[in-house]
């Protein structure tokens, strides 16, 4: 009753009703686009920095992690992967890698990197690296001297595919290594950083030229659901010596991702609230202006007897109607929207030097995050309830006399 | 069949041409070597002045040197008095420098390599990897010349496949004699990077020498570090110790 | 004063409520723009000049090739001459100079190959932040030689603590081996850590010697008043250099050439920053579009009669445009004092962002955020909004002219 009511006042006027639906739709589309936006930015930081070799958790010889030296490479790795093959949930993914700075260098230039050994199958499934070769080929686990480096290091040492490449570090006799490396593949990674920092060989390339033998200086597990990291790293602290080993959550690894996400929460939060105050106005101005073309109407039924409370009952009723509605369309559009943009992101390439530095990606693709619609649409539905409630205890308390006299 | 018989006849001219061809000329394996080891001999010391050129600026410095065999060396500055006494000690592929003023041996770390040694031209691997010629190269023979009325082989250096060292080809001229004229270094794309000439062939402790040694970039002209022997003498062999850290670190021995 | 505008006035206080509702949402609007505006401002004033107090200035002068090449012997030969250019320059806040080697820097247990930068102490503290992120030990006094500060990062890689020594060994810029044990007399962290794992700082002076600089140096780095007046500086002090000799010339960089990926970070802030801005103006527009059509639609009856009585429907145009632009014009004003008034009060104390360390530390971001107010800051925002609103106050006082005299009186 009171809905159909309700339903057949707000179309008493459609023109004012589309105005300020047009104005709930706008404001709701944009919560949820730039909400999706948003949460994709940190979701891309998050996930690029999970995969830019960071994984989930990392296990390291204690001390590695403040000097990360040759010497501080965990020698007996079998030990650890027989403890991890028992501790990580089904379907965790882990892979051991060798990690030490190097210079690499060629007949023009050289400079520093980090040289990375891993096990080209198990990588893949792991980091980003095994998808992100864009000319040449991914690491075969044969390929003794082949090496995959990025783009921008490509561009920097004036080389290219099938090029030497000579690497040198200190072997674990702090000797000098050196060792030539053959470019077989290229990668292109979301940071140039990257591109410039990491080069690639096989766990066994890299052991060989450290005389590592079976050592290895980091073991590296991406879990099925990022939410059991603290589970499962408090678990593998337990099981692992801390005298010998270390156990790092990526949160840890990534101090400035960690930070970036739990301040976007109070971003976006205000951004709804700022959006809202904005379409407040226009809520309670037009539910005003409802109001007080319908004093004579009001006036009369009070005379009849009706209760203030029923009332303010039928003008939050047609608040009500008012915003499901513009939400409905909202949250339509806004989906729409982001699955629009959704296939190719939005590219925000013109200022990839803006967006390296701040580290975003160069494509951003936005992502539908329930917990965000819902506050988007409880934000707008509950604050403009209340609003209402301004204009709909106005017309509660008009009195017949007032309100007969006006015209 | 005459085409056949011409095919058979020219296949027979070619290899009797590559029998005799390796018959007369050296191989160019051997000839390295020898050429290296004629420079080096089994031990030698010498007195070298090293300029460092540059378009506005030049330095000079007077340095003393001791090798043994391919791979000791002990450099030791004499002049000017400000850097009396810095040294720099090669084994192996390892490198030492030694300064007084902080009477400290430091052990060069991977990423200094690549650096320049002492300001010049060459850089420290150049020093540290100076036996790479021999053990990571393989020499084909690719032209003859002629250097005052003597033959010069032109000999193209290919690194081995797994050899750890930047350049794409180096190409040697080496008289007859087995004095070492020119070493050209080039790039993967075969583009000349570096070039070090030899240069004033005279006699220098009991045989001939080039007095003068200039390594020059490719990109710069007006820049280069030349190398000028005051002083040569070849020896059977030196003493062990010469090339140790201690004695790096003692000056005056 | 104009009948026309009498009147306008008059018709917003007819339904005072609802006006002082549209007034208020067009304030908020300003209010928040100025707000926000100046905030974003204020915060690239702030990370610009955190970014330049840690390490590079706001201006450097630098032999010409120095900044590419870093090569030992491209000096300032005369950093005197400079300096007193500098001195006489105005909107120099502090000058300092500096001056950069390329090393071996050996523990007992490690050695790497690092820059070491020759600082003078008393100048430095005046320039960067180095003196205020030293966290053990303390930073350098006029009367020390071969002291050292380096980043606790470089530290704990060397394995070393105060007091112990470093060995140098770098060559002087006449080529000359430059060699010199120095003492570890503070560790900073200046949350780059980049920066903490790769440079340490010795006393200018002891660096002179060491590295043969007869008195030169590599950089003369000044700090502007404001970031304002940087452009202006710059062609002062690039004037004022004279380049006699064509070989050795020097240039004038700004943190602009020193730091190029923070401008462009800073154009996509703002960027992005905009986009919120237009579509929050937009949700103001339709909140307010409903108080002007109504003011028009709800005096239907009137507007009848004053057809009627022989007023132009131009006329009637201007009325409402009148009526309207004088609630955006209320409002904005409002806004705007309202805005600078928030924003002067924390301009003046500060934002305190909680949970920003992180982020703080990495882009030099002090955690202490200071919105400024501008002329740009204070009438984008408010621009923006006059236009969007006369833009929607158009379309009812167009819509007024379909009316029809007969059928205006018609309607209830």
């Amino acid at each position: 009753m009171h809905l159909q009511l309700g339903w057949r006042n707000i179309w008493r006027n459609p023109r004012r009703t589309a105005v300020i639906m047009i104005a709930v739709v706008i404001g709701v589309w944009s919560m949820i686009f730039m909400g999706a936006f948003h949460r994709g930015m940190i979701n891309q930081m998050v996930q690029n920095g999970i995969a830019t070799l960071t994984g989930h958790i990392q296990v390291h010889y204690t001390g590695y992690r403040d000097d990360p030296a040759i010497e501080k490479s965990m020698a007996e790795p079998e030990v650890v992967q027989t403890i991890l093959e028992k501790r990580v949930p089904p379907g965790a993914r882990w892979t051991a890698r060798v990690r030490v700075s190097a210079v690499a260098s060629n007949a023009r230039h050289s400079g520093g990197v980090t040289l990375v050994g891993i096990d080209p199958a198990r990588e893949a499934q792991v980091s980003f690296i095994g998808e992100a070769v864009t000319q040449g080929h991914y690491l075969r686990p044969d390929d003794e001297y082949g090496i995959v480096v990025g783009e921008a290091l490509v561009e920097k040492f004036e080389t290219k595919l099938g090029r030497k490449l000579i690497l040198m570090s200190q072997d674990t006799d702090r000797e000098i290594a050196s060792r030539a490396f053959r470019i077989v593949g290229i990668f292109r990674a979301e940071m140039e950083a990257t591109e410039k920092q990491f080069v690639f060989v096989t766990l066994t390339a890299a052991q060989r030229m450290l005389k590592l033998e079976k050592g290895i200086s980091e073991l590296c597990i991406v879990l099925p659901d990022r939410h059991e990291v603290n589970e499962v790293a408090d678990n593998l602290r337990a099981a692992l010596p801390p005298s010998k080993y270390e156990v790092h959550k990526w949160r840890d690894l990534l101090p400035l991702v960690d930070a970036y996400l739990s301040l976007f929460d109070t971003f976006i939060y205000i951004w709804f609230l700022v959006v809202f105050i904005a379409m407040g106005f226009g809520i309670v101005n037009t539910t005003l202006m409802a109001v007080f073309e319908r004093i004579r109407e009001f006036g009369l039924l009070k005379a009849l007897g009706m209760k203030p409370w029923w009332i303010m009952r039928g003008v939050l009723t047609e608040s009500f109607l008012l915003l499901v509605m513009g939400m409905a369309a909202g949250n339509i559009v806004g989906l729409l929207t982001i699955f629009a943009l959704s296939g190719s992101g939005i590219d925000l390439s013109a200022f990839a030097a803006g967006a390296e530095w701040a580290g975003i990606s160069r494509v951003i693709y936005p992502v539908i995050h329930a917990k965000d619609v819902t506050m988007a649409n409880l934000v707008v539905f509950i604050l403009g309830l209340l609003v209402s409630i301004y204009p709909a205890a106005k017309a509660a308390r008009f009195t017949p006399v007032e309100a007969l006299a006006h015209t | 069949m005459t085409k056949k018989l011409c095919i058979v006849f020219f296949l027979l001219l070619l290899i009797s041409a590559g029998i005799c061809g390796s018959g007369q000329a050296q191989d160019p394996q051997a000839l390295v070597q020898a050429s290296f080891d004629y420079y080096r001999g089994k031990a030698s010391f010498a007195t070298v002045d090293m300029t460092v050129h540059r378009p506005d600026w030049e330095r000079v410095v007077t340095i003393k040197a001791w090798t043994k065999g391919q791979e000791e060396s002990l450099f030791r500055i004499i002049a000017p008095p400000k850097d009396r006494d810095n040294g720099t000690l090669k084994k192996g592929r390892e490198m030492w420098i030694f300064n007084p003023k902080v009477n400290r041996v430091i052990k060069l770390p991977p990423s200094m390599m690549s650096q320049s040694w002492m300001g010049s031209d060459f850089s420290n691997n150049d020093l540290a990897k100076s036996d790479s010629l021999i053990k990571d190269y393989s020499h084909s023979l690719i032209g003859t010349e002629t250097h005052e009325g003597m033959k010069v082989y032109v000999i193209k250096s290919m690194p081995k496949p797994e050899a750890p060292v930047v350049w794409g080809m180096l190409e040697l001229k080496i008289r007859e004699d087995h004095i070492f004229l020119s070493q050209a270094f080039y790039d993967e794309d075969l583009q000349l990077v570096k070039i070090m000439t030899a240069h004033d062939i005279q006699m220098l402790g009991d045989r001939l020498f080039p007095k003068v040694w200039k390594m020059q970039k490719a990109d710069a002209k007006d820049e280069y570090t030349e190398l000028s022997y005051k002083e040569l003498a070849f020896k059977d062999g030196l003493p062990e110790h010469l090339f140790t850290t201690s004695n790096l670190r003692n000056p005056r021995r | 004063m104009n009948v026309d505008v009498k009147m306008a006035w008059r018709n917003i206080w007819r339904n005072p409520r609802r006006s002082i509702l549209t007034m208020t949402a067009i304030a908020f609007a300003c209010l928040l723009l100025v707000f926000m505006l100046s905030f974003q401002f204020g915060s690239y004033d702030t990370m610009i000049n955190s970014a330049v107090k840690i390490h590079t200035g706001h201006l450097q002068v630098q032999a010409e090739g120095y900044q590419d090449k870093r090569t030992m012997r491209l000096v300032v030969p005369d950093p005197g001459a400079i300096g007193s250019i500098l001195e006489q320059t105005p909107g120099i806040d502090a000058y300092t100079y500096r001056a950069n080697a390329f090393s071996l820097v050996s523990s007992e247990e490690r050695t790497y190959g690092i820059v070491v930068i020759g600082i003078d102490p008393a100048r430095e503290a005046n320039v960067s932040t180095l003196k205020k992120v030293i966290r053990q030990g303390s930073y350098l006094s006029a009367e020390d030689t071969n002291q050292a500060l380096l980043g606790e990062l470089l530290a704990k890689n060397l394995q070393v603590g105060l007091g112990d020594e470093l060995v140098m060994i770098g060559q002087g810029r006449d080529g000359s081996v430059a060699a010199t044990v120095v003492e570890v007399k503070g560790t900073y962290n200046s949350g780059q850590d980049e920066f903490d794992r790769s440079s340490i700082h010795i006393p200018l002076k002891h660096f002179q010697d060491v590295y043969a600089m007869r008195g030169g140096v590599h950089e003369v780095v000044a700090l502007g008043k404001s970031l304002g007046a940087i452009p202006a500086i710059r062609k002062a002090v690039a004037g004022s250099i004279e380049n006699e000799d064509p070989k050795h010339v020097l240039v004038v960089l700004d943190w602009i050439d020193l730091m190029p990926g923070l401008i462009e970070g800073i154009k996509l802030d703002l960027i992005s920053g905009l986009i919120l801005y237009c579509i929050l103006i937009l949700v103001v527009a339709f909140s307010i579009l409903n108080t002007f059509l109504m003011a028009v639609f709800e005096r239907t009856k009137e507007f009848g009669v004053m057809m009627a009585i022989g007023t132009t429907p131009r006329r009637l145009t201007k009325l409402l445009l009148l009526e309207s632009i004088a609630m955006t014009v209320i409002g904005i004003v409002v806004g705007i004092i309202a805005g600078c008034l928030i924003t002067w009060y924390f301009q003046v104390h500060g934002i305190a962002i909680s949970g920003m360390s992180e982020v703080v530390r990495q882009f030099g971001i002090p955690e202490r955020m200071y919105p400024k107010l501008s002329f740009l800051s204070v009438t984008i925002g408010p621009t923006l909004v006059l236009f969007i609103t006369s833009l929607t106050a158009l379309y009812p006082a167009l819509r007024v002219r379909r009316l029809r005299p007969v059928e205006a009186l018609a309607s209830v």
